[in-house]
């Protein structure tokens, strides 16, 4: 937990920090002298050759120092003198890049399905965490690959699969250590797929529609009218905006259906995923109505292109949306361990590649409302560390060590390299 | 109703015209074969050659008839009078890809598979070049990407394939593609002919193959001897004619082999036992453990589509890992760990994207591959040219080679770094500021 002044003192010091020169900025942090720890307490300091720290200033720090306590993040910036007690760890050239942020994922389960039951055309009710098994081996692949946190959902197989979990890909331990959010948000597909194995009602958009803003509206009702349905109970939240919808769509008519659905006539906390085909089309509009986009796994678009050509489509989605705009794997549809190559490749397709990076950091965070305790490396948020031998968009690049709430994961020396 | 006199002039300025206008196309662009000469400006040419680290600092290449005229650093090179000169600024200058694992040049679409006809387990006289087209769409997106020549093979249905045909991706005519045919005979020790049918198991893959060696190269061995001595002439049969390209050594057997042991016997049979040129495609599943014979015996290996060897996973172990072993194995890092040095990348297009052959090598030294001698980059280009026996004409920049020239945006194993554009044989086939990229 932060405590809501230290959090306050800290982003104080922060802004004073800006306004500040060099030698007094020099200063002040010298004076955000790093407390000595209390018996019992854990605290890690982390030396490295750079920092992304991936803040609202992009600010790069090198040489730099990360100080963690607690699990979270106590002091970043140039090295400073730390108290003893703090155990030290001088990674020489290597680099700290703050833990990435999958919000499409269905490797919670291990690998073995599970994950989208299907007895009705839209569950509410349903809940991905049953199915949940911490630690398995795809999220030890996650963890040695950058992924830190996952939004694990269930599948698209039916218009509403239910609720998914906001997890830490810890390499150990069981759910109450991973677990962030639960539910953490629903799961909605518009189309391309839950038409798949329908009936004649929900076999076209105009049905899944229809099925989709039923559900919906008897959901409004309950609330307005105070009534009790367990099926309705977690879906009432997503509709009153306190918890986010994420929606698989794809195809331009798609997209903008879900812009339609979910943030005009229902205005929610939603989060288009994929948007894939011809959806970049309606980038704009997507833009316009200020809904994140969560790209992925397909970042290109071969089928429908009028010029008969490859579409860059994470190009296209991130010109229109800005910080807006996040990638994911859908995982394993893309392996988990290859979040950050969507990032690559997206700056293949002439993407900003510093831009990419934030598109599976703190993008991503924000979309999701975390913005404050995940995505990027600043004092009082979770310390999600992770150590790189260079730039993590650069596949030459890989994973040293990573740290997840301020207790080790993974570390490449002992247990090889995984991703 | 066309009168019968405007019908009539109009054949004549058809006859007359037509030639005329074919005749007044227009005249050859600096760099091509007949034109002017051309010279490009670079901040960092790799000029990829098989010795040395291969780099020029602001560097400028000079292009003539379609050929490398000169390489050398831009203050001590003399442009001549009448060249065209393109400086492309900060950019980098390299030979263009080669990839020789390459099926996309004979599968356009999933709907079209032309590539392994299965009748019997030994295929020698099947030959790929008859499926392969100009304009085919997957080479094109390889060509954006930069790989200007591939090896377009018959699959590893069978145990022997067939004739592989080495192209040029950008040409519009096949004439004009055409780097050599047969590019190689494709075996598959393997590791997938056993899908072929009931009881064709390591064993048996073993004898199909060496007997097929045996009656090939017998038949190419009474062809040498009638060229040599005369006498009567042999019957020619189109079966067995590849083996006279293998004995001669005018081509190679192209073998699609993983796991120690059957690696083992490409290496000893094919190169060992029958004397020919050999080379290892795909190496993985624990292959890597051979690398320092395959270097003694003189073995390039192709590495890919899969790059790494994963630990055991319940009863399968994948990559022939010791319990000891921890983490996942690269495996150019394993060839080259064990002193191999002729080691390069493919695609197995479309298993992976034609579009994604730098990747393989970015991947390669994400897995321990050392670069610090730009063996990545060589295993793109030098590497597999020198084990396709075609390093005189293409792999690398130097003087009298084919112009086959990529602008890349920086490091060809960090796939963030965009080709720009692509001249084949000195003629400017792709630019991406005319050209929308197609990947």
């Amino acid at each position: 937990m932060i405590r809501p002044v230290s959090l306050g003192l800290c982003l104080a010091l922060l802004v004073a920090c800006q306004s500040t020169g060099d030698s007094e900025r020099d200063n002040l942090r010298q004076d955000a002298a790093i407390a000595a720890l209390e018996s019992g307490e854990r605290g890690v300091a982390m030396y490295c050759a750079r920092i992304l720290t991936v803040d609202d200033e992009d600010r790069v720090i090198s040489p730099g120092l990360i100080v963690t306590r607690g699990g979270k993040i106590e002091y970043v910036g140039p090295p400073v003198d730390v108290p003893e007690g703090y155990e030290r760890r001088d990674y020489g050239d290597l680099w700290a890049v703050p833990g990435m942020i999958d919000l499409h994922t269905h490797v919670h389960t291990g690998g073995w399905g599970d994950i989208n039951s299907s007895h009705n055309h839209v569950n509410p009710e349903l809940s991905a965490s049953v199915a949940m098994v911490p630690a398995n081996p795809l999220l030890q692949r996650a963890a040695s690959s950058g992924v830190t946190t996952l939004f694990g959902i269930p599948g698209s197989g039916t218009s509403m699969g239910g609720f998914g979990l906001l997890y830490k890909a810890r390499t150990s331990g069981g759910y109450e250590d991973s677990v962030i959010a639960d539910p953490a948000g629903l799961k909605v597909a518009q189309t391309h797929n839950p038409d798949r194995n329908a009936n004649a009602l929900v076999r076209s958009w105009a049905g899944l529609g229809w099925m989709l803003e039923q559900i919906n509206d008897k959901a409004i009702a309950a609330t307005e009218r105070d009534i009790f349905d367990p099926q309705l109970v977690d879906l009432q939240r997503v509709l009153t905006g306190e918890l986010p919808v994420l929606i698989h769509c794809a195809g331009s008519e798609g997209v903008a259906n879900t812009v339609r659905m979910w943030r005009i006539n229902y205005p929610t906390r939603s989060i288009l995923s994929h948007g894939s085909f011809d959806g970049w089309q309606v980038a704009d509009f997507v833009a316009e109505h200020g809904m994140p986009v969560n790209h992925g796994p397909r970042i290109m678009d071969y089928y429908s292109s009028r010029t008969g050509r490859v579409e860059p489509t994470a190009l296209v989605y991130w010109e229109a949306s800005g910080p807006n705009f996040s990638l994911n794997t859908d995982s394993q549809i893309i392996a988990q361990d290859e979040f950050f190559l969507q990032g690559s490749m997206a700056a293949r397709q002439g993407a900003d590649s510093y831009q990419m990076l934030r598109a599976v950091t703190i993008h991503p965070a924000r979309a999701f409302g975390f913005g404050d305790r995940l995505g990027s490396l600043e004092v009082g948020k979770d310390a999600d560390i992770v150590i790189w031998t260079g730039d993590p968009l650069d596949p030459r690049s890989h994973v040293e060590f990573v740290l997840i709430d301020g207790e080790e994961q993974y570390d490449k020396q002992e247990d090889g390299q995984w991703s | 109703m066309i009168p019968m006199k405007s019908l009539s002039t109009l054949l004549f300025a058809t006859l007359v015209c037509a030639p005329l206008s074919a005749f007044q196309a227009s005249p050859p662009k600096a760099g091509e074969p007949g034109g002017p000469g051309l010279a490009i400006k670079s901040a960092k040419i790799l000029t990829c050659t098989l010795e040395g680290r291969g780099v020029v600092d602001r560097g400028v290449l000079l292009v003539h008839d379609g050929k490398i005229a000169a390489i050398g650093e831009a203050r001590s090179t003399t442009i001549p009078e009448g060249y065209e000169l393109v400086d492309v600024g900060n950019q980098w200058l390299m030979p263009g890809l080669i990839d020789l694992h390459c099926h996309a040049g004979a599968i356009e679409s999933l709907l079209v598979n032309d590539l392994n006809d299965g009748v019997f387990l030994a295929n020698p006289g099947l030959r790929a070049f008859v499926a392969a087209k100009p304009g085919n769409k997957r080479l094109e997106l390889g060509l954006q990407a930069g790989v200007t020549s591939v090896l377009v093979i018959p699959g590893s249905g069978t145990n022997v394939g067939g004739w592989g045909v080495l192209l040029k991706t950008g040409h519009d005519r096949f004439e004009e593609m055409l780097i050599r045919n047969p590019g190689s005979l494709k075996v598959a020790q393997w590791g997938n002919p056993e899908s072929w049918g009931p009881g064709v198991g390591k064993s048996m893959e073993n004898w199909t193959i060496g007997d097929t060696f045996e009656r090939g190269l017998g038949y190419a061995q009474r062809w040498a001897e009638f060229e040599r001595n005369g006498g009567e002439e042999p019957l020619v049969d189109p079966q067995w004619e590849i083996f006279r390209h293998l004995l001669a050594k005018n081509t190679q057997a192209s073998v699609h082999t993983q796991m120690y042991q059957v690696v083992l016997q490409t290496i000893m049979q094919l190169k060992g036992e029958f004397g020919i040129d050999v080379y290892i495609d795909h190496g993985s599943i624990g292959a890597w453990r051979a690398g320092d014979i395959a270097e003694e015996m003189g073995v390039p290996a192709i590495i890919g589509p899969r790059t790494t060897d994963t630990i055991a996973r319940g009863f399968i172990n994948w990559g022939q890992l010791s319990a000891e072993d921890v983490g996942f194995r690269g495996l150019a890092a394993g060839y080259q760990q064990r002193g191999l040095k002729l080691i390069g990348f493919n695609t197995d297009s479309p298993v992976i994207s034609q579009a994604e052959l730098q990747l393989q090598a970015g991947i390669a030294v994400r897995y321990g591959f050392d670069d610090s001698e730009m063996a990545a980059v060589k295993g793109l280009t030098i590497v597999p040219a020198t084990a396709a026996g075609i390093a005189d004409r293409i792999g690398s920049l130097e003087v009298g080679k084919d112009a086959d020239i990529l602008v890349i945006s920086g490091h060809p194993a960090d796939p963030r770094s965009a080709v720009e554009r692509v001249w084949l044989d000195g003629e400017d086939v792709y630019n991406s500021a005319r050209e929308h990229r197609r990947w």
